[in-house]
């Protein structure tokens, strides 16, 4: 079994800036995420570069892996919940960098 | 893309797993039985349960359950689990949901896959991206 005790983290560039379009990635649903489902597959603005960490999903298996960007993403509630009544409001919720995608505008 | 009646749907599908009260559970020192042996009972054990009758069917082995038996097989003989290990992830650890959803060999898969995550021979980002870049590559086909 490895066992990684030594931090030997490597730090992935931040990808995007406050204003960029993002899109969530479709990724698997499997073991572990805090990306949420119904915000995959749906575009949003990038609203804050927050700071660099491990990723959720690796980190929780005790596995050291790379540090990476996180960002505040705001998406429109009417683009996750069609039904939903008022067209001003928004929800944010918060990623790291490899769980988006760019968005030509 | 996961469209947003998909999404509706899969929401409504697992709330069709949830029981349709939730009763928020308060427990003190006195355990509470028969309610706490009941919830660690292990599901392979099902002996002495009511059941309808099974539908018995005669059928051969879809490729992906072969395949998914080898690979549980090799990783045994290449030492990563046992046997035993393979049983208590794939019929006790699971849970009920899964447990009663998955096809047999579906708990074999998740539960090899899980070992290989919780031992740390794959990373579980290595996992998604690569499960990501076969299901690109099928779709482009």
């Amino acid at each position: 079994m490895k066992k990684n005790k030594t931090l030997k983290t490597s730090d992935t560039p931040a990808r995007f800036k406050v204003g960029d379009r993002v899109q969530v990635r479709d990724m698997p649903n499997i073991f572990y995420s805090r990306t949420q489902n119904y915000v995959r597959g749906v575009t949003g603005t990038i609203a804050a570069c927050t700071y660099k960490d491990l990723i959720p999903e690796d980190e929780a298996f005790d596995h050291d892996g790379r540090r990476e960007q996180y960002y505040i993403v705001r998406f429109r509630q009417k683009d996750l919940w069609e039904e939903y009544p008022f067209d001003n409001d928004t929800l944010q919720t918060e990623f790291p960098d490899h769980w988006l995608e760019p968005v030509r505008n | 893309m996961t469209s947003r009646p998909e999404l509706r749907h899969q929401y409504d599908i697992i709330s069709s797993f949830q029981p349709a009260l939730h009763v928020p559970q308060n427990w003190n020192y006195e355990t509470p039985d028969p309610l706490f042996r009941a919830y660690m009972h292990p599901p392979h054990d099902v002996g002495g349960q009511r059941d309808v009758p099974v539908h018995y069917e005669e059928k051969e082995e879809e490729q992906w359950e072969l395949n998914t038996y080898v690979t549980c097989e090799v990783l045994g003989w290449r030492g990563i689990w046992t046997a035993e290990e393979r049983r208590r992830r794939a019929d006790n650890d699971l849970g009920y949901t899964l447990y009663l959803g998955v096809p047999y060999y579906g708990r074999w898969i998740w539960s090899a896959a899980r070992m290989l995550v919780d031992k740390k021979h794959i990373s579980l980002t290595e996992l998604l991206e690569k499960i990501a870049e076969v299901k690109s590559r099928y779709e482009k086909k």
